[in-house]
């Protein structure tokens, strides 16, 4: 940390968040009521915190109203990202197949027209054992899949674009209460912006993680340098004592702007607390900047000159 | 040069082929050139200019003035651009065309957009028989673009049709949809007998109102009626119908009754009555 700089009593790191290049799609589910559709959403979005294991990250963007989309009924918007066009077609297949298309009167629709098309039904058109129906409406071929509870429509593809993954934020704060309340501000005013997901629970992670471990099969392990427990113990701490909680916020967007603004705003939801609110200190994760090209500098992202 | 007008000096005794004349062909040459274009004349070639005045247009495209009802194959193979008829057209009109506008102010003949496969056709007045179907011997019907009928259409609407859209406002003559494989008819008014005959996939949407009961349309013992609802799918459909206004515009908010078959042929199709 070079230079002091603070906001509301909040030190702002002079460092920055290292991202990484994914590939994303959007897709819209909906179905005959909000509460549907949110299992739906909540079903296929979820064991997507991180890629290291799940395959892909993946979060809700926004509810959508009836008159937001393609059948005028209630809906949810759906972010995927992974770290291959290949793996995100898998994913995509996996999760609506078995979390969208099992679930009570939903249907799915590509939320990105513009990209390299990826299957979205066309796979799945085969559950209907031959009395599927394809039907090109308007230029967009759907598949109509017959299911107990009428049919399943699902447009048969959705496109892929690439994105931004992997932004972050870690709030240094002085203790659980204190972390857990400005994390949650953050993570809410940041939902409010589009084309962006927080992928882990609550849009909050705890285990932040460096690269490398000191077992050879681990490719990450604990962020050692941010656990207060052992503040102390390790060569190097980034804590100070009165730090007793680090909480992380990671994002996801589908481009370098919007990951930046979500960034922007959670900090400007953290700074609002101030150091009278607990939050002492705003960090980022980065590695060394060798290894992604999306690189975040707090200071910069928050209108300031980067030292 | 911004496009042609083609005005008719006097109808033609015999039938005159327009194959060949497109927007995309005449973009490029001189008016010396357009007057010289062959036509087929009965079992002759004549140049053009022996039936059309040729004038530079004030629009883009290729626009034809006069009654063209003895000259078929208007817009035949066309792949882009404009091309207006004021006035009616004779039969094949738009055959085969994979892109633009074909806009024909008045009627058109026999086998109007018969295997179409893009673009869109919009014929104000009444269409012949065969619209949207196949050339004689062939497999499949229209298998692509819209096919936008103001007035009403002849027997054997959409045989064979195989994908694509086909609206017409008014009524059709028998055998619509008949040996459809799919893509979308849309009428305004009332069927004729044997509808849907032998169809395999495809809807058929009669939006006259008053559901199945209406009149609007024989049903076959060959269809059955739907056990499920497809709010989904019908949204969808409906919507996009709904664009093109007239009897269409209030399909997203009304409901339907569908059959399905023909099982005659093992068929998956949908005739969709709406209340």
């Amino acid at each position: 940390m070079t230079g002091e700089w603070i906001r509301n009593g909040v030190a702002i790191d002079d460092g920055f968040a290292e991202a990484f290049p994914m590939k994303a799609t959007r897709v819209i589910v909906t179905a005959h009521n909000a509460e549907w559709a949110r299992h739906a959403a909540m079903a296929a979005t979820g064991f997507a915190t991180s890629v290291i294991a799940c395959g892909c990250e993946a979060g809700i963007e926004r509810d959508l109203a009836p008159h937001e989309t393609p059948d005028g009924r209630p809906g949810q918007s759906l972010l995927f990202f992974a770290m291959s066009g290949k793996e995100l077609t898998k994913q995509l297949e996996r999760r609506i197949g078995q979390c969208v298309l099992t679930c009570p009167t939903t249907a799915a629709f590509a939320g990105i027209a513009e990209g390299e098309p990826v299957a979205l039904g066309k796979n799945l058109r085969f559950f209907g054992d031959g009395w599927q129906i394809s039907k090109v409406i308007n230029g967009i071929r759907y598949w109509r899949i017959p299911v107990m509870d009428g049919e399943f429509v699902v447009q048969e593809t959705t496109a892929v674009v690439k994105a931004v993954g992997g932004g972050n934020l870690l709030l240094l704060a002085r203790d659980t209460d204190a972390a857990l309340a400005v994390a949650e501000a953050a993570v809410l005013a940041m939902r409010k912006l589009p084309n962006v997901i927080m992928p882990f629970p609550g849009g909050v992670v705890r285990s932040g993680s460096k690269v490398g471990s000191k077992y050879a099969a681990l490719s990450a392990s604990t962020n050692d340098a941010f656990c207060p427990s052992l503040q102390g113990l390790v060569q190097r701490s980034e804590l100070t004592p009165e730090t007793r909680c680090v909480l992380e916020i990671v994002i996801d967007g589908l481009t370098e702007a919007d990951v930046g603004e979500a960034m922007r705003v959670g900090m400007e939801a953290g700074i609002a607390f101030g150091s009278s609110g607990g939050l002492l200190r705003i960090a980022a994760g980065n590695y060394g900047g060798k290894l992604g090209p999306y690189h975040f500098h707090l200071r910069k992202l928050l209108g300031g000159g980067v030292q | 040069m911004s496009g042609w007008l083609l005005k008719l000096k006097q109808a033609p005794v015999l039938r005159v082929d327009m194959r060949g004349i497109t927007p995309a062909a005449l973009a490029e040459l001189r008016a010396e050139q357009v007057e010289r274009l062959p036509l087929t004349y009965g079992n002759s070639i004549v140049p053009l200019a022996e039936f059309f005045s040729v004038e530079a247009g004030s629009q883009e495209g290729l626009m034809f003035e006069g009654d063209l009802s003895r000259f078929d194959r208007i817009g035949w193979q066309m792949s882009g651009g404009r091309l207006r008829v004021e006035g009616s057209a004779g039969d094949c009109a738009g055959g085969c065309m994979t892109g633009g506008e074909l806009h024909i102010n008045g009627h058109a003949g026999l086998l109007a957009a018969c295997e179409m496969a893009g673009g869109l056709l919009r014929i104000n007045g009444d269409v012949g028989d065969f619209a949207a179907s196949t050339l004689p011997g062939s497999m499949d019907g229209m298998r692509g673009g819209r096919l936008i009928v103001d007035g009403n259409a002849g027997h054997r609407l959409a045989d064979r049709m195989r994908r694509g859209t086909v609206l017409v406002s008014g009524d059709a003559g028998d055998f619509v949809a008949s040996r459809m494989v799919a893509g979308t008819v849309a009428l305004g008014g009332r069927a004729g007998e044997h509808l849907g005959y032998a169809m395999r996939r495809g809807s058929v949407v009669l939006a006259a109102g008053g559901g199945v009961n209406s009149g609007a349309a024989e049903i076959s013992s060959t269809f059955m009626p739907a056990g499920a609802d497809a709010v989904v799918f019908w949204q969808l459909l409906a919507r996009d119908l709904a664009q093109h206004g007239g009897p269409f515009e209030a399909l997203p908010r009304r409901r339907i009754e569908r059959h399905l078959g023909d099982r005659g042929v093992g068929g998956k199709g949908e005739l969709i009555f709406v209340d």
